[in-house]
């Protein structure tokens, strides 16, 4: 029975119920934080942190290409995390977890590709180089995109689920080798600005408003992953009495008498 | 910490890196704003259909219970 009690705070976590109402909220805050921080650091970045001494003005585009790349990468350890906790416990709510994160990776991951194409033409004179740590990203999208589309491609719901599950963790593959491809074949892509082991390799004025930026990037993606997996709620709990108590409360008559 | 452009037209132009420098602002706030906005919008339209069919069977069912009652007391 103790034992029970121990696991009580995992089987209310994988509760969509539970997750909806807590989550819910969390929401007015999590809106504040996020528009407060990502209004702030672009600010600051754009209009206020010094120019680069070699790069001019084109390297403010750092403050955004930065944080998108970074949470492409964490929001794929996510999603495989999701999906093994879903393969392994059979949970629902992580299976929705992972599905939410599919498109908010997908397109981050867009964002960190675009921004840097545009941020190489005036750098290094091109827009797209093969590049070993491009064309990781490039891996990168793909595999978001897949898990996605599995989602889709089988009739059975439980079906995609494990699909997708098992090609986000075969997946994982990429992420160290996006990480190191930068020291291990050393071409066009600078090295990491950012190390958890040394100094910023940047100034402490150009440093500040990335620091803010990456900061809002992680809640915005707190934000955008939380709404994704409350409409995935609704969705699959729709005929469930809370579900429809909710939407009863919540929303006007509908059906005219 | 100082401004970096006396005005709005250089912070547009700057220094020449202006239209890569915005592209990259307008494209990047594009896509995260369509990422918050369509979850926002599906969340209300799957509880407004929620909403519509529960009323509706909730209205099926008092209406067969109300042509039903009748017919029983007839027995």
């Amino acid at each position: 029975m103790a034992a029970g009690r121990n696991w009580n705070w995992f089987h209310r976590m994988g509760s969509p119920r539970w997750f909806y109402e807590t989550t819910g909220r969390w929401l007015p805050w999590l809106w504040v934080l996020t528009l407060g921080l990502m209004l702030t650091g672009l600010i600051w970045g754009l209009a206020y942190a010094p120019q680069d001494a070699k790069q001019g003005n084109s390297f403010r585009i750092i403050y955004l290409h930065v944080p998108a790349s970074f949470l492409a990468l964490a929001g794929y350890y996510l999603m495989a995390i999701a999906g093994a906790i879903g393969l392994i416990w059979k949970m629902k709510l992580s299976y929705m977890v992972m599905k939410s994160a599919a498109p908010i990776g997908a397109a981050l991951t867009f964002i960190a590709l675009f921004t840097g194409a545009v941020w190489g033409k005036p750098t290094w004179g091109t827009y797209w180089v093969w590049d070993a740590r491009i064309t990781s990203m490039l891996i990168l999208l793909f595999l978001y995109l897949g898990v996605l589309a599995l989602q889709y491609a089988f009739h059975s719901q439980e079906t995609g689920n494990k699909a997708s599950a098992i090609l986000a963790l075969v997946g994982t593959v990429n992420i160290p080798i996006i990480y190191k491809s930068v020291d291990w074949w050393y071409t066009l892509h600078q090295p990491a600005t950012i190390k958890f082991t040394s100094a910023p390799s940047m100034h402490m004025d150009m440093f500040q408003p990335l620091l803010v930026m990456i900061i809002a990037m992680y809640s915005f993606y707190g934000l955008a992953l939380i709404l994704y997996t409350r409409v995935e709620i609704l969705r699959r709990e729709r005929k469930s009495s809370w579900v429809r108590e909710l939407a009863l409360r919540t929303q006007p008559a509908q059906v005219d008498q | 910490m100082s401004p970096q452009f006396d005005s709005l037209k250089q912070l547009w132009d700057m220094a020449g890196h202006g239209p890569y420098v915005w592209t990259v602002v307008l494209v990047s706030l594009a896509v995260l704003g369509w990422l918050l906005i369509r979850p926002v919008q599906q969340h209300r339209d799957n509880l407004q259909s929620i909403a519509r069919q529960s009323q509706r069977q909730q209205l099926q069912q008092a209406a067969s219970t109300s042509s039903a009652e009748p017919s029983e007391e007839d027995k």
